[in-house]
């Protein structure tokens, strides 16, 4: 419904994305992971109709978007920006503020607001002005702000980046409950690979301004030593070997599920093991998959393997895990 | 110093004693400066706005114009008036010379630049998100110009107070295409220039404690209305 088509868009000459499609369907959960910079703020601002791409054309359900909308086109899309900002008056002044322009009546409006407020726990905060929240009160009334209007499409620039966990919890089953008394479309950017593989249907990796081939995880921008075929690359404290003719900076990508997980290293024909120990564990939204996170002295790689191995490893925050793989797995772009 | 002395007992006798050409002058003086602050004000903010928001080919220069336009001279601006204004010239059938009309509108040449430069230094101020936010929320382009300009409410009212007080305190524009006439065109500003020079030191003063007076009064009131705002 919402599309992107042969974007690449520059900040003072430099491309900071470039995308050959983007779309968010009709009442997809779409989750874009990656690193900071890597154009996921841009994305979206382009997605909400904020900025026009430098070359390229948005289509809106097949209509292509100019390049300075209506408001009424507008108003089917909206944001919530990574560290959103109130206006002034009191919460529940906010919380208005989109339905006025969308001349909603007031009955009508009171009734959304108690919905809201009360499906994201903002009764205390009703009076108070922007100055008397914290970050995290803030993103939630932001949030709410942005539920209130009831869009097609609701875009999220990491939506819990200042919540702690039970907040960030909260706001997630807010969405799902939203979702399902009214379907619409959701894109939210984020660096949490597990919050993004627990509720989204898809998700995409960002890695300098093009979407990444593979799955987000184990992605690092790296400067390729000049030379051809096996080469090593210093990605924080390891080295890790790949097979490239390539030089220069570019972006090296592990696929988790390339990644052979042991207790004990095994003599194997990988290039690359790394002994460390288990983070995190997270269960993909679908499937019967688990990505296990493990710090490899500093790095953090994502490995996947079936639940069932998971249990055999006998894999826990903690343990001790060796992660294996061969230089050809590693991918550069 | 006694003149002096003797100039503030006379300023203050014609004060208490409500001399008609004393309130008259103030009064002519109140209403060009309004005028002159509000044409200035409505076109000049709105200019600021789009200076500070809009991307457009030659946006820098047309900042860089309004900015070298805070330090147009009031005499040359009268002056170029004059011109426009005179009988010859391409604007002389509207009669203005002068004329209370003819004060106003070189006040706005000269008000103009002070609104737009710094309203529109005022809106870049203002944190961009503000306006982001405001139109993924909805609003239109006039919602969201009256959003933005609520947040830098503070630096707007300035805005208009430094309007106000460049046309109430403004003299050689003022003096050329107003000509000074008693009853008619004399502002407080001409008025104490002109008493000053026939040597009548008590009426001068008493005009320019006016004009203080003035100017004291309307920041008062745009003191109070920003006090009234909370965050």
């Amino acid at each position: 419904m919402l599309e992107l088509r042969g974007v690449r868009h520059r900040y003072e000459g430099r491309v900071v994305l470039d995308l050959e499609q983007f779309s968010v369907p009709r009442t997809a959960a779409v989750a874009v992971v990656g690193h900071n910079g890597a154009g996921k703020s841009t994305l979206l601002r382009l997605l909400a109709l904020l900025e026009a791409p430098t070359e390229g054309q948005v289509f809106l359900n097949g209509t292509a978007v100019p390049r300075r909308p209506a408001a009424s086109l507008r108003r089917r899309v909206t944001l919530v920006e990574q560290r959103p900002v109130l206006f002034r008056g009191t919460v529940r002044e906010n919380l208005e503020y989109g339905l006025r322009v969308r001349e909603i009546g007031q009955a009508a409006a009171n009734g959304i607001i108690a919905d809201v407020v009360e499906r994201l726990g903002l009764e205390p905060l009703l009076s108070r002005r922007r100055h008397e929240l914290s970050d995290g009160e803030v993103q939630r009334v932001a949030v709410a702000r942005a539920l209130a209007l009831r869009t097609d499409v609701l875009l999220l620039d990491e939506p819990a980046s200042s919540a702690d966990r039970a907040a960030a919890g909260a706001l997630y089953r807010a969405l799902a409950a939203e979702r399902a008394a009214r379907p619409f479309a959701v894109c939210i950017a984020s660096h949490q690979l597990e919050d993004a593989y627990r509720w989204a249907d898809d998700i995409r990796a960002l890695a300098d301004g093009r979407l990444s081939p593979v799955t987000p995880e184990n992605l690092f921008r790296v400067e390729l030593p000049v030379g051809d075929g096996v080469k090593s690359v210093r990605v924080g404290s390891i080295d890790i070997v790949v097979m490239t003719d390539r030089a220069g900076p570019a972006v090296v990508a592990v696929p988790p599920t390339d990644i052979f997980v042991s207790r004990e290293p095994l003599p194997s024909s990988a290039r690359n093991v790394f002994k460390g120990r288990v983070t995190g564990m997270a269960i993909e939204h679908r499937g019967a998959g688990v990505h296990v996170r493990a710090d490899m002295g500093g790095v953090e790689l994502v490995a996947a393997v079936t639940a069932e191995a998971a249990r055999d490893l006998a894999l826990t925050p903690g343990a001790p895990v060796v992660f294996s793989f061969k230089a050809t797995a590693v991918q550069v772009f | 110093m006694d003149f002096l002395a003797e100039g503030f007992r006379r300023a203050w006798g014609l004060l208490v004693a409500g001399d008609s050409e004393v309130y008259g002058i103030a009064l002519l003086t109140l209403r060009v400066a309004v005028v002159a602050t509000v044409i200035s004000c409505a076109a000049g903010l709105p200019l600021g706005y789009f200076l500070a928001t809009r991307r457009f080919w030659g946006r820098r220069a047309a900042l860089t114009v309004v900015n070298t336009a805070l330090a147009f001279p009031t005499v040359v601006v009268g002056l170029l008036l004059y011109g426009l204004l005179s009988r010859q010239g391409p604007l002389g059938s509207l009669g203005w010379l002068y004329t209370w009309q003819a004060i106003v509108v070189g006040d706005v040449v000269l008000a103009l630049p002070i609104a737009a430069a710094l309203s529109a230094a005022a809106i870049q101020g203002v944190d961009p998100r503000i306006r982001r936010t405001a139109e993924t929320l909805g609003a239109g382009a006039w919602r969201t110009a009256w959003t933005v300009a609520r947040e830098a409410r503070f630096a707007l009212a300035a805005v208009i107070t430094a309007a106000f007080g460049q046309v109430v305190a403004e003299i050689g524009a003022a003096m050329i295409v107003g000509g000074n006439i008693r009853g008619s065109t004399r502002t407080l500003t001409t008025a104490v220039a002109l008493y000053t020079a026939q040597g009548d030191f008590g009426l001068a003063l008493a005009l320019g404690l006016v004009l203080l007076l003035l100017a004291l009064v309307v920041n008062i009131a745009l003191q109070m209305l920003q006090g009234r705002g909370h965050a």
